[in-house]
């Protein structure tokens, strides 16, 4: 190392801790290019772009500590059985206009009704929600101290009544499809304005960044590498109760294959969990090439695909079309997927869930049956959901594993998901970036990140 | 035999006289007695050092050392009226404010030269109404490496006499400046600016007494800030009292009056007043604006004439450079020069017309403040080890005369009054075992009566 940057380091860790911290400078982050500024958190990629715009109820720290920037009081009061938000004076959402009580109620609604586990449990812990002023009144059912700790689900943020309005740090600033984003600082974000100015998300190879997402232990000498703590797993889903038991194997058996073509890039999964946890292996015998080609070769098959898995397309078509079988792909939102299913139109479904590992595994195989079986939800599942939740307060082990392992065998053997892959995500920064804290979720908190300005 | 042993005696005791005077010392002393010989028979001549070069092995501190001593034996001097104009040493070059060099009539040039075991001293003096050089000389003498260790030590002062910290208290977090005022009954009054209120307290002995406060209602646009910078100003108008409010989260300072036993606010003004001052005997407000939600001013100085509080025509602005802090150092209601720190925490020095001097930058800080024009206070930059720096600017000059080490982090410092005493309030930042702690101090001088 020459003298020149044996001086400059001790002039960056300076200008790194200086009392006044500078305010400027940009960070590059490689992502999966989104859909839309519509909140989805499907996947790990959008977890991260999402929580840049839109601005959380309550953020849970690894250390277990919950915040948040949009209340300045948060009360629980046992007798009422009522927690009161209030909503910090003068807020405004990206482009100047008013963030209310009025906001938050509406937005802790949507998510209310949204078909996700961690909505449903909070919706049916809450009995109304009503605005007093800068106040809103959460009244519950029963009486629940935890109830904070529902609020801290990464889907629950602050919505605008306008789409082109955000509560998050950054606002979207320029899209160049295929090739970048620019998000800039929110001058109104609740939380205080940002040290950095801008955030390139990037979705080509091309331009290096500063921080991105890869499978684990890689790239160790330029970056500092972060267990993200979480993981995605990748599901086939039919939607259908009246499909042929040959078609859903050779399906299965071709994603199979693409993964193997392509190299791997995803970890084989045996489990609707993780391999590590679950108390039950799920063999699912594929096919040989020559069967799955006589099945496949006459099917007309449309594979609808979840926009969160649009980093698949162009491999997965590529490998279709060499194959020669009519399989179309489609992606769509999980919005447009909610419209179709009452109708007949998907039969096969190619879904992702991102799962955090700490959460415990009965949680995760809730969050499986209840928001993976779609319009197959029926009175047994529903019951054997209810027998899960009485073993859990049992105290037993044993009967928790059994239960997990009974409600695992059901969804399967009835034909409704079959789990293909699970990709480990680490978190990668560049080391010219002081230490950025990763929330619970494994989503980075930019906030406090300042660039040094030597 | 007994006078023999009677000289001996005398030479032991007074051995460091007869032998032992300090050889930098001779050197000034030779200095200064030959610049009294120059003078003799001048009177009333305005003379400053204008340069000072260091060839030999001393420090840039050993230089300061030496300037000090040199000055302060040519203030005792009757028929010269010397000027110091030290701004900075660095790099074996003394830095020196040449802004008012009009106003002098002979400027000196010092340059410390190694001579193989000797360090020489050379002096030239210049007259600026013969534009020529009208003497040279030099003086030699041998350091002893004792004595260099020793100049070269960085003390330049008795902190005891220095300024102190006089006061310390633990505050609310996020204060953002102090002001003070004579009251009516002789008990000063000290306004605490908090991002939502201003707290009036009482000096009574050595303690503050709460005696009102009263909210400030920012309205939208709010920009929400990591950390709140703000400027309080007070001032005694024909009209009454008059306070402005500015900060970092509103676009809009507050003007208010104190009418009807309570404060009202009586305008809006865009920009955060930092000093009230005299140009062309008219009275104006002066300040900068924060770029909005972050720790820095912009780029822009406004003016903003200010006989009539209500009034706000005739606003002007001059250019500087966008600053972490920033004030104005005023002698007798004028403006004398412009102290800033810019956003990679160099400090800059402009005139009174926004010259930029020349650029110091080995002088980095933070935070600072001007009492009057006589001290000028600078905090260090890094969170590890905060210091407090204290220059006497008195002259145009800034001659690092005092500094402490400060636990915590100093995030204001401006300059007040407390127990009659001219000085300087920190606003200092201090975390314990993880726990958070804002510290409020008093520095100053036991001898700087107001």
């Amino acid at each position: 190392m020459d003298k020149g940057k044996l001086l400059l380091i001790p002039l960056t860790l300076a200008l790194i801790f200086a009392i006044k911290p500078y305010y400027g400078g940009e960070i590059t982050i490689r992502l999966n290019e989104p859909t839309s500024f519509t909140l989805n958190t499907a996947n790990y990629s959008n977890l991260i772009f999402y929580s840049l715009i839109y601005d959380n109820f309550f953020y849970l720290k690894k250390n277990g500590e919950i915040f948040s920037n949009v209340f300045q009081e948060y009360r629980y009061d046992a007798g009422s059985k009522t927690l009161s938000l209030t909503v910090k004076d003068n807020l405004s959402f990206s482009n100047g206009k008013p963030l209310t009580a009025r906001n938050i109620q509406v937005s802790l609604k949507i998510f209310m009704n949204s078909d996700l586990f961690a909505a449903s449990k909070l919706s049916k812990t809450v009995k109304n929600v009503r605005v007093n002023e800068n106040q809103v009144r959460i009244e519950l059912l029963a009486d629940n101290p935890d109830i904070l700790s529902l609020l801290t689900a990464p889907e629950l943020v602050v919505l605008a009544e306008n789409e082109m309005s955000f509560s998050g740090m950054f606002f979207p600033h320029e899209w160049e499809k295929n090739h970048h984003l620019t998000l800039k600082a929110n001058p109104f974000y609740a939380g205080g304005r940002t040290y950095l100015d801008k955030v390139k998300i990037t979705f080509s190879e091309s331009t290096p960044p500063d921080l991105f997402l890869a499978n684990p232990n890689q790239f160790k000498e330029n970056f500092r590498e972060f267990d993200s703590g979480i993981f995605q797993n990748i599901y086939l889903c039919f939607l259908q109760n009246d499909m042929g038991q040959n078609t859903k194997i050779a399906l299965f058996t071709l994603l199979k294959r693409f993964n193997e073509a392509t190299g791997n890039k995803y970890k084989e999964l045996r489990t609707l969990t993780s391999d590590e946890e679950s108390p039950v292996s799920i063999q699912i015998k594929t096919m040989s090439p020559q069967k799955t080609a006589s099945i496949l070769k006459h099917s007309e098959i449309k594979l609808y695909i979840l926009a969160s898995l649009s980093n698949l397309e162009k491999d997965l078509a590529a490998y279709l079309k060499n194959s020669n079988f009519k399989i179309e792909t489609l992606f769509i939102d999980d919005s447009q997927l909610m419209a179709f299913l009452n109708s007949a139109a998907i039969q096969y479904l190619l879904i992702d869930k991102i799962f955090q590992k700490k959460v415990p595994a009965e949680e995760k195989i809730s969050r499986i049956l209840k928001e993976s079986s779609f319009n197959q939800f029926n009175a047994r599942y529903l019951r054997m959901l209810s027998e899960l939740d009485e073993v859990k307060f049992s105290n037993s082990q044993e009967l928790l594993m059994e239960q997990i392992a009974r409600i695992s065998e059901a969804i399967v053997n009835d034909g409704i998901i079959f789990p293909l892959f699970q990709k480990n995500y680490s978190l990668y920064i560049h080391k010219v970036w002081p230490a950025i804290e990763i929330d619970y979720y494994g989503r980075p908190l930019l906030q406090k990140v300042s660039k040094n300005n030597d | 035999m007994k006078k023999v042993i009677c000289s001996l005696l005398l030479l032991f005791l007074y051995g460091n006289n007869v032998f032992g005077q300090q050889s930098a010392e001779a050197l000034v002393m030779e200095s200064t007695a030959f610049l009294k010989a120059f003078f003799i028979n001048r009177f009333d001549v305005n003379v400053a050092v204008a340069r000072f070069e260091n060839d030999s092995e001393l420090t840039d501190t050993a230089m300061q050392k030496i300037y000090q001593m040199l000055i302060s034996r040519l203030e005792n001097e009757k028929n010269i009226h010397i000027a110091d104009l030290l701004i900075n040493f660095s790099n074996g070059r003394g830095e020196f404010n040449l802004g008012r060099a009009d106003d002098l009539h002979f400027l000196l040039g010092l340059k410390l030269i190694q001579n193989k075991s000797k360090t020489g001293l050379g002096l030239t003096i210049f007259s600026r109404l013969q534009d020529k050089i009208v003497a040279i000389k030099y003086f030699e003498k041998a350091l002893s490496k004792g004595e260099m260790d020793f100049l070269n030590t960085r003390n330049f002062s008795f902190s005891e006499l220095g300024f102190s910290k006089l006061l310390e208290f633990e505050s609310k977090k996020n204060l953002m400046d102090i002001q003070s005022l004579a009251g009516s009954d002789g008990r000063d009054q000290y306004f605490f600016y908090f991002p939502d209120e201003i707290v009036i307290y009482l000096a009574s002995n050595m303690r503050l007494e709460k005696y009102l406060q009263f909210k400030l209602a920012w309205t939208r646009p709010i920009y929400p800030v990591l950390h709140y910078e703000g400027k309080l100003l007070l001032l005694q108008m024909n009209q009454g009292l008059v306070l402005t409010a500015g900060n970092n989260f509103s676009p809009y300072a507050k003007v208010l009056t104190f009418r009807n036993s309570q404060w009202q606010e009586i305008q809006k003004i865009d920009f955060v007043p930092c000093k009230y001052l005299i140009l062309n005997q008219n009275p104006y407000l002066v300040g900068a604006r924060y770029d909005e939600g972050r720790n820095y001013f912009k780029d822009k100085i406004y003016f903003m004439p200010f006989s009539d509080p209500a009034d706000r025509a005739g606003i002007y602005e001059k250019k500087a450079t966008p600053a972490l802090a920033l004030d104005f150092s005023v002698q007798e209601g004028q403006l004398q020069a412009v102290h800033l720190i810019d956003r990679n925490y160099n400090y800059h020095l402009f005139t009174s017309e926004f010259a930029e001097q020349f650029p110091l930058p080995e002088k980095k800080g933070a935070s600072l403040a001007a009492l009057g024009g006589a001290w000028l206070a600078v905090s260090d930059y890094t969170r590890t080890s905060d210091q407090l720096f204290f220059y006497d600017i008195q002259n145009g000059g800034q001659r690092l005369v005092y500094s402490e080490k400060i636990p915590g982090e100093i995030q204001f410092i401006s300059a007040g009054v407390w127990q009659n005493i001219r000085g300087f309030w920190t606003g200092v930042r201090q975390e314990r075992d993880g726990l958070e702690r804002f510290m409020v101090q008093f520095w100053g001088k036991r001898d700087g009566q107001r």
